[in-house]
């Protein structure tokens, strides 16, 4: 079985049931404009200090938005035990786990594309294809990892403490690097060529890397 | 002394040899120059980094030798590195904040160095968490070894991603030449005690693990009825 036409029939079906039932993208979206509300009251914003305060705060939301998104990825699986019936078929874990990542990346571009017009509006900070470039690469690491801690987490009891607990740190790479790429877009001193690259960078490393231990993660 | 058993004997000698270890760096070493006294914290703060990242590289190695061959010796060994590794993570971290309060004036500064040793402290914290919340077995020791693996990997990787900021760590002084003899015989004296005091603490955790599987063993048909999930309950 061609694993990549696997994929796209697990991603297909994943975004097929979340467009039925509509419920993931509308409670991503309203969480990140929940979370910069909270911003604004937490911080005194002005015109100056927002580029400055707003990549951190985009993080903010992007890194929760991200953890419920990647922890709903094998609720469904899980409550209808069907990621054993996926796995009986032919097609690969690799493939069933490449699938599964890819809807869940596509939810979270989705809840990316209220976010960042949002953060512009909110904030007024100035919106580049350079903003949406760091936050796109960011959002294919963090995805590939996201969604592997999700499959692992999804066979233990306290599932909601340990998600975040594993995924934060090894997404904090994408944070420093996206963070830094994000400040430079919005004017604030440092390379972005150079934070591009090194996102690029650890998006290679993580793909392959999670794609290696996925077999191990689902296989059973 | 007869009554003690290996264990205890191994104990003793790695403790013992900890108290020379203290008396070497506060007796034998020179006082800093520069930064008097506090300069002392240096012998077992690196020591004991080193001998995390040892541990690290146990679990490492345990996830890596149980993935390929089942061996739950090695799922064992990996259990103990993280657990004595995240003991000597703690010690470096605490032992460099006395230090930066007094050098650098601050507890913490984000630091490359810093930021990764508090990063790999927080994903083998994470581990032993997930060696609590799993049901022992095949399946807790093959998700803990992907995690221990990914770990392992994260803190280099965050380590090059924070160095351009500007680093207030300084970087290897021993490589350079940088330390007088005696200071140097002293810091190779205590890494050597760290070490075995690690790899004692490692092998003392190596026997409770192998004991406790033991029990898990014994409990058997109670155990396998236990770890099925229940039906959710709506």
């Amino acid at each position: 079985m061609n694993p990549f036409r696997a994929a796209i029939a697990v991603a297909r079906k994943d975004l097929v049931s979340e467009w039925r039932t509509r419920e993931m993208v509308p409670a991503l979206a309203q969480f990140v404009v929940l979370a910069l509300l909270i911003g604004n009251f937490g911080f005194q914003i002005d015109s100056r200090n927002a580029p400055s305060i707003a990549p951190g705060i985009l993080w903010l939301a992007l890194v929760f938005a991200g953890l419920i998104a990647f922890g709903r990825t094998f609720a469904a699986e899980r409550e209808q035990s069907s990621l054993e019936a996926m796995l009986m078929t032919p097609a690969s874990p690799v493939a069933i786990f490449a699938g599964k990542a890819l809807a869940a990346s596509v939810l979270l571009i989705l809840c990316e594309v209220v976010l960042l017009p949002a953060l512009s509006l909110f904030f007024g900070t100035p919106f580049s294809g350079d903003l949406v470039v760091a936050v796109l690469l960011a959002t294919i690491g963090m995805a590939s990892l996201g969604c592997l801690f999700a499959a692992i987490v999804a066979r233990v009891r306290a599932r909601e403490l340990l998600l975040p607990l594993l995924t934060l740190p090894l997404w904090i790479p994408f944070i420093v690097a996206g963070g830094q790429a994000v400040q430079s877009a919005m004017g604030l001193p440092g390379s972005y060529d150079q934070a591009i690259g090194l996102l690029i960078d650890f998006d290679i490393l993580f793909v392959v890397l999670t794609s290696l231990a996925a077999r191990f993660v689902l296989d059973e | 002394m007869n009554k003690l058993n290996r264990f205890e004997k191994a104990s003793v000698g790695a403790v013992a040899l900890m108290l020379l270890a203290g008396g070497a760096i506060f007796f034998y070493a020179p006082t800093d120059f520069l930064q008097g006294p506090v300069q002392r914290i240096f012998y077992l703060h690196v020591s004991s980094a080193i001998a995390a990242y040892g541990c690290f590289a146990v679990v490492l190695l345990g996830g890596a030798i149980f993935l390929r061959t089942e061996n739950y010796a090695a799922d064992r060994w990996a259990r103990a590195g993280a657990l004595v590794g995240v003991v000597f993570t703690t010690v470096t971290l605490v032992m460099g904040m006395l230090w930066a309060k007094k050098v650098w004036g601050a507890f913490w500064v984000w630091d490359a160095r810093l930021t990764s040793t508090l990063v790999l402290w927080i994903i083998y914290a994470g581990y032993l968490l997930v060696r609590r919340l799993t049901e022992p077995g095949r399946q807790a020791a093959r998700l803990a070894a992907v995690v221990g693996i990914f770990g392992f990997v994260d803190v280099p990787v965050v380590h090059f991603s924070v160095t351009w900021w500007v680093t207030h760590h300084p970087g290897p002084v021993i490589i350079n030449d940088a330390l007088p003899a005696q200071m140097l015989a002293t810091f190779l004296f205590t890494m050597l005690c760290t070490i075995v005091l690690a790899a004692v603490m490692i092998t003392i955790r190596y026997r409770i693990e192998t004991l406790m599987d033991m029990k898990q063993l014994i409990a058997g048909p109670v155990h396998v009825v236990i770890t099925r999930e229940p039906e959710p309950v709506q």
